[in-house]
């Protein structure tokens, strides 16, 4: 199976889902009123992206994402790498963070609202929970993954303490910590909107709400593909990275 | 005076005096080495071979400045070792250890990327070692794609890049399959004749040690000291043929012999 041929099947199946989308309502093989069909959909997203408003509500969830991923990204690769390079840390605060990544985090978000109240630091703060275990976990086993002879290997050759970080610890890393930016991107984001979605007044997650409570199908499936897009290019770009900086893996 | 130019025309002499190690094991302290001393002179081929756990890497890594003795203490050409000293000395390690995110000559490079050689000069140098190896053509490759004959071929060539006089190799073929482990020890013996290099080598297979050394040291098991050495003598080039003759293999035994009264 050739790669052109690979992407031309994805394409298709796609092309097929969409099309079925569609068609179904359209010839009333489903309720047009639960499934709307994929052209009202995108009649609908364009109104909503031409809309004044949406700009701000779109700022409004990015820079509540970023933020979040601002902080949370060098407090969990620090607190990560502390867990990896102190036995002492490790063993004292290891089963801690693997009992507080197994909670859902949820069911701390009544909590923060009474704490933090509504508004952007609640978004930001439910953010970095989602996000900063799973953070810890991957720079620690990032930093696990170096290998102990590639590090003999450069002590051998006269390799400085700053030598070592650029040239051995950090490429060693590096495939481990795109990859545990990745996922840790997928909670934040999901995060982000959820506590929208619970509590607020701005944001997409909060659009997205409150269309569904008023029936508004296409403006909700618009909303939804929307944020699937944002997500997915994301992803996508990091892991164009990965490829890019791991041409050397098997 | 011409002796003293001798000397140091030919540097790379390792001088081990009283060395011991010990260690603290999970039932109390170990003791790996006992009193090891030893000379070996510029140039020579010095093979090491003993018992698993002899502690003839350690003493190896010591020799590297990778490890501090508990006792005693190591020179090279008179000077102590008190750290790894790329200019003296090069190590090659038991897996071939080569950075898998950087191509063959970037690997070949690096010792001399750590010393902030210019990039020319690096590319050259790393180009000239690779074709000393064997592997000219090579150079963008990246060590997934190399064989396991081919991955030790590039760390031969890392440990030569600086072109320290001694260089030190820990089991470098342990990990080959017989075949290629042949052809290493052959490839390995013709480098050596153009680098001239004082070449101290760990292994634990006699057939090995015979084929390549100068002169054996064979270590006792636990707490490891030098049981026995003894000039190999046969004369160079050696080649295959050679393992079968008499004189092989009555310095092979010899070598078993020891190692069978020692444990």
């Amino acid at each position: 199976m050739t790669r052109i041929g690979l992407i031309l099947a994805r394409l298709s199946l796609i092309a097929m889902l969409l099309a079925a989308w569609e068609a179904l309502p359209l010839y009333g093989l489903v309720n047009a009123r639960l499934l709307p069909a994929l052209g009202d959909v995108l009649t609908a997203l364009g109104g909503i992206v031409a809309r004044p408003e949406f700009a701000s509500d779109l700022a409004t969830t990015l820079s509540e994402i970023l933020v979040a991923f601002a902080i949370s990204v060098p407090a969990g690769a620090a607190l990560g790498m502390l867990v990896a390079e102190s036995d002492y840390a490790a063993e004292v605060l290891k089963p801690i963070f693997l009992f507080v990544l197994s909670i859902p985090k949820s069911i701390f978000l009544p909590l923060m609202i009474l704490a933090i109240g509504i508004g952007f630091w609640q978004k930001v703060a439910y953010g970095m929970v989602s996000t900063i275990f799973i953070l810890i976990m991957g720079a620690a086993s990032a930093v696990e993954s170096v290998r102990a002879d590639h590090l003999l290997v450069a002590r051998a050759y006269g390799a400085s303490r700053t030598q070592m970080v650029a040239r051995v610890y950090l490429p060693s890393m590096l495939p481990v910590l795109l990859e545990t930016l990745r996922i840790a991107m997928i909670f934040n984001f999901t995060g982000v909107i959820l506590a929208e979605m619970y509590a607020s007044r701005t944001g997409l997650g909060h659009l997205i709400a409150s269309w569904g409570e008023n029936f508004m199908m296409p403006q909700l499936l618009a909303g939804v593909l929307l944020v699937a897009a944002m997500a997915i290019l994301f992803n996508e770009a990091i892991r164009w990275l990965e490829t890019r900086c791991s041409a050397w893996r098997t | 005076m011409a002796d003293v130019i001798a000397l140091r025309e030919r540097a790379g002499a390792i001088e081990v005096r009283g060395v011991e190690h010990v260690y603290a094991g999970a039932a109390g302290e170990v003791q790996a080495l006992a009193g090891v001393s030893l000379a070996v002179e510029p140039g020579r081929f010095t093979v090491i071979v003993g018992p698993s756990g002899c502690g003839k890497s350690s003493l190896l890594m010591m020799m590297a400045g990778l490890r501090r003795p508990t006792r005693g203490s190591i020179l090279c050409d008179g000077q102590p070792v008190s750290g790894p000293d790329p200019d003296r000395i090069g190590v090659m390690f038991q897996d071939a250890s080569l950075f898998p995110w950087l191509t063959a000559a970037d690997n070949v490079e690096f010792p001399l990327a750590i010393r902030h050689m210019p990039k020319e000069e690096r590319r050259r140098r790393a180009a000239e070692m690779l074709r000393l190896v064997g592997l000219e053509g090579f150079e963008a490759r990246y060590p997934h794609e190399l064989s396991g004959g081919m991955k030790q071929r590039v760390s031969i060539a890392r440990g030569l890049a600086q072109d320290p006089p001694v260089l030190l190799m820990d089991e470098p073929f342990a990990a080959l399959d017989e075949q290629t482990r042949m052809t290493m020890g052959a490839e390995l013996l013709r480098i050596w004749s153009q680098t001239r290099k004082t070449v101290v080598f760990v292994t634990h297979s006699l057939t090995e040690a015979v084929y390549l050394a100068d002169e054996v040291l064979v270590m006792s098991p636990r707490p490891g000291r030098i049981l026995d050495r003894i000039e190999v003598g046969l004369p160079r080039p050696r080649t295959y043929e050679m393992m079968a003759t008499d004189a092989f293999g009555r310095l092979r035994d010899r070598i078993w012999r020891q190692i069978q009264t020692a444990a």
